[in-house]
């Protein structure tokens, strides 16, 4: 039976390959591992490991007294109970049902803007538009709160000619300037993904809407808007993911003003970081940040498929 | 992203760790014995005592580092320990930190290195603050007695001769201060812990009491209800500026055009209000804080702090060798010239800090109101082990009454005393 099967495959192969085909496909698997180890590596030790770590964590409760116990899933259902942690979810949630469609709306019209070709000083516009996003998120908050600041900023002087009483940090509009302050981060990065994927048309598309007698707006309709679609996707999935995670805005600026409203618990990735470091709960910080990169995660999913699929549909 | 995030965050714990630990690796004694000492302080006069405590110990290298103020250096410790590398020898502590790493036995007794020796040189209050039930975990380094300072121009121009001496005067005064109009308040608050502790303090109150492990709240004692409804009256009627943060920028401007008439504050503001409001220099003066029975002297705290020895730390006989000398011993006049404020009696009553008129104070003499003030300070109080935790909890639920005006402070207590007793219970002590 060895015998006939030696023979069907020689029957099959020519000579060569039978000799060369096997080692060289392993070699050949080899050396591709080798190529992706240094990544692997990497993405083990910082992505995997840390996740396992919080995973392992987030199983045990710190006890001022009595220490480190194993506490099962104990932290998990702790935080389903935990009003706190809910609130900053669903404050999340609202600002950025709030704050990303503006922005990208605003990102969309500058991106189209900028690729109508009629503007001057397209390049400086492109660069100081997207400047912003270079600037860490500390000390943009910083500038920000000095800006808004009642007392001291440009906001005081403004009351003071107007006689106003406007306030950009009392409890109701924090969010809202905060809001403002990622808005204008963000814009000009949402921008340049934009702007990419319009340089991307073929220019033949336009030349042929011309000829077609298209005008500037229908161009726009039919041809920009569809093209930007898939793109949007993208964009808006990485705005729920940045906004989710809000952290250094509200974590900066109650040092800088009086009762704005932030607690402890503002977002959950503050709440987080109070829990593991004034609270000295790590295990339930890191419980925390599980689900709430899990739902960050199905979020992020739910968008992608619908938004895909309307992109598909088309 | 998300994991990014979480990555760095480990990342960052893990440098930490890290860099401390080679800022303080434990034992590193070489041939003659030479013992190297590390230091975490954020109060920068200690660092004034090493020169004559090395020159007095030529084995001892004492190496002062400043981890972190507060939180940060509580952080930094709790790493340390858990790490089991990098513990200094000796760690800065405000007083109500003490029980938090007292009691799971963080901290040394010191009373077997010989702390209760050097008792009789400290202010009674002081002493309590860095005891834990019978035992002493730390040697007091400065103190906050609460004192009035007051704006005399400013309580002038409102018609206010003397300095109010009652809380019931102190009302009074306020109303008088606010009918100049404009940003004219008698203080500020927006939702300041230590402030209202310290009125609860004078008044009686003893909201907290703790044994061992076991934490009781109670914020309805007549002490305690007595303070709160006077506070909460002063903000009712809008005697107060809610506006203003006292830290803050608006705060400093405010001090210095003089319309905040008075601060209700620890003493060691003392060293800082010519900094902060160099344009009120003459108007300030400081007087006891008021009483709530006339004739009476009873004082509280506002802050303070000490150092004590981690369970962990190495050279335990050298760093209470080094802590008496900059808190009780030799170090301790170079600390007090470099302008700490300490609790120690022999200093409170040197004919030095008796006599030293404050030019800033027109030329008051404030060194005897302020070791009156610590002198009359009630006995008694203590602070729950996790009230560092707690202190975040209460800014939580102020600020939303502060900001709002709804509910009312005693309704906060409240609240606050629910969210002790889940946080302290789930910490394994007995909270109720």
């Amino acid at each position: 039976m060895g015998h006939a099967g030696r023979l069907d495959v020689t029957a099959v192969m020519s000579p060569d390959t039978t000799q060369h085909q096997a080692p060289a496909k392993r070699r050949g698997k080899q050396i591709g591992l080798a190529f992706i180890a240094p990544f692997g590596l990497l993405f083990i030790l910082v992505y995997i490991v840390p996740i396992v770590y919080a995973g392992y964590l987030s199983l045990f409760q710190e006890k001022l007294i009595g220490g480190n116990t194993f506490s099962g899933l104990a932290n998990y259902t702790k935080l389903f109970q935990d009003a706190q942690f809910w609130h900053g979810v669903s404050r999340v949630f609202w600002f950025t049902l709030v704050q990303v469609p503006i922005m990208l709306l605003l990102a969309m019209a500058l991106a189209l803007a900028l690729d109508s070709r009629r503007l001057h000083g397209a390049k400086f516009m492109r660069v100081s538009i997207f400047l912003p996003y270079a600037v860490p998120a500390v000390v943009s908050t910083l500038m920000w709160g000095f800006m808004l600041g009642v007392k001291y900023g440009l906001f005081g002087s403004l009351n003071n000619t107007l006689g106003t009483d406007l306030n950009p940090f009392a409890p109701g509009t924090t969010l809202i300037s905060i809001g403002m302050m990622v808005t204008w981060a963000f814009t000009g990065f949402n921008m340049l993904i934009f702007y990419a994927v319009l340089k991307a048309v073929p220019r033949e598309l336009y030349e042929a809407a011309a000829l077609d007698g298209a005008n500037e707006f229908q161009v726009v309709r039919r041809i920009k808007l569809p093209a930007l679609r898939s793109s949007l996707v993208i964009a808006i999935i990485f705005s729920i993911i940045g906004t989710f995670q809000i952290f250094s805005e509200p974590q900066i600026l109650p040092s800088m003003v009086a009762n704005s409203g932030i607690t402890t618990d503002y977002t959950p990735n503050l709440y987080a970081y109070n829990l593991a470091f004034a609270g000295s709960q790590q295990g339930y910080a890191a419980a925390l940040a599980l689900v709430m990169a899990a739902i960050t995660i199905a979020v992020a999913y739910a968008v992608q498929i619908r938004g895909l699929r309307n992109a598909f549909e088309d | 992203m998300r994991l990014r995030k979480k990555a760095r965050l480990f990342s960052a714990a893990l440098a930490l760790m890290l860099v401390l630990g080679a800022c303080s690796s434990g034992p590193a004694e070489s041939g003659n014995n030479q013992v190297k000492l590390t230091v975490w302080s954020w109060d920068d006069t200690v660092a004034k005592a090493v020169p004559g405590f090395e020159a007095a110990n030529p084995n001892i290298k004492v190496k002062v580092v400043n981890a972190g103020s507060s939180f940060d250096e509580y952080t930094a410790l709790d790493n340390a320990i858990q790490a089991g590398s990098g513990v200094p020898d000796l760690a800065m502590f405000e007083y109500f930190a003490v029980p938090y790493f007292a009691i799971p036995g963080k901290l040394d007794d010191l009373g077997k290195l010989g702390a209760e020796d050097l008792k009789k040189d400290y202010a009674k209050a002081a002493w309590n603050d860095v005891t834990v039930g019978d035992k002493v975990y730390a040697l007091p380094s400065d103190y906050g007695p609460s004192v009035m300072f007051y704006n005399k121009t400013t309580l002038k121009k409102a018609g206010v001769k003397k300095p109010p001496a009652t809380w019931n005067e102190y009302y009074e005064d306020a109303k008088k201060v606010r009918a100049l109009g404009g940003n004219h308040y008698i203080a500020q608050d927006t939702g300041d812990l230590f402030f209202l502790l310290s009125l609860i303090w004078q008044a009686g109150g003893r909201p907290f009491k703790v044994n061992g492990t076991k934490v009781h709240i109670d914020f309805t004692e007549p002490g305690t209800t007595k303070a709160v409804a006077f506070w909460q009256k002063m903000l009712d009627e809008g005697l107060l500026n809610t506006k203003v943060t006292a830290w803050s920028d608006d705060w400093n401007r405010t001090l210095n055009d003089g319309t905040l008439a008075s601060q209700i504050m620890g003493g060691w503001l003392t060293s800082s209000l010519p900094q902060r409001a160099p344009k009120a220099a003459g108007d300030f003066r400081v007087a006891l804080m008021p009483q709530w029975q006339r004739g009476d002297e009873v004082g509280a705290e506002n802050g303070g702090s000490g150092f004590g020895i981690p369970a962990a730390a190495g050279h335990k006989d050298a760093a209470f060798k080094f802590l008496e000398y900059f808190t009780h011993g030799g170090g301790l006049s170079s600390r007090v010239d470099a302008g700490a404020f300490v609790p120690n009696t022999s200093v409170l009553a040197s004919t030095d800090s008796q006599n030293k008129v404050n030019k800033y104070f027109g030329d008051q003499k404030v060194g005897p109101v302020l070791a009156h003030a610590t002198k009359i300070v009630a006995s008694g109080w203590q602070y729950p082990p996790f009230f560092e935790w707690a202190r975040s909890a209460y800014g939580d639920l102020v600020s939303k009454f502060y900001t709002t005006g709804k509910g009312s402070l005693t309704g906060i207590l409240e609240e606050w005393k629910q969210r002790m007793i889940k946080y302290g219970n789930e910490q394994g002590f007995e909270v109720d």
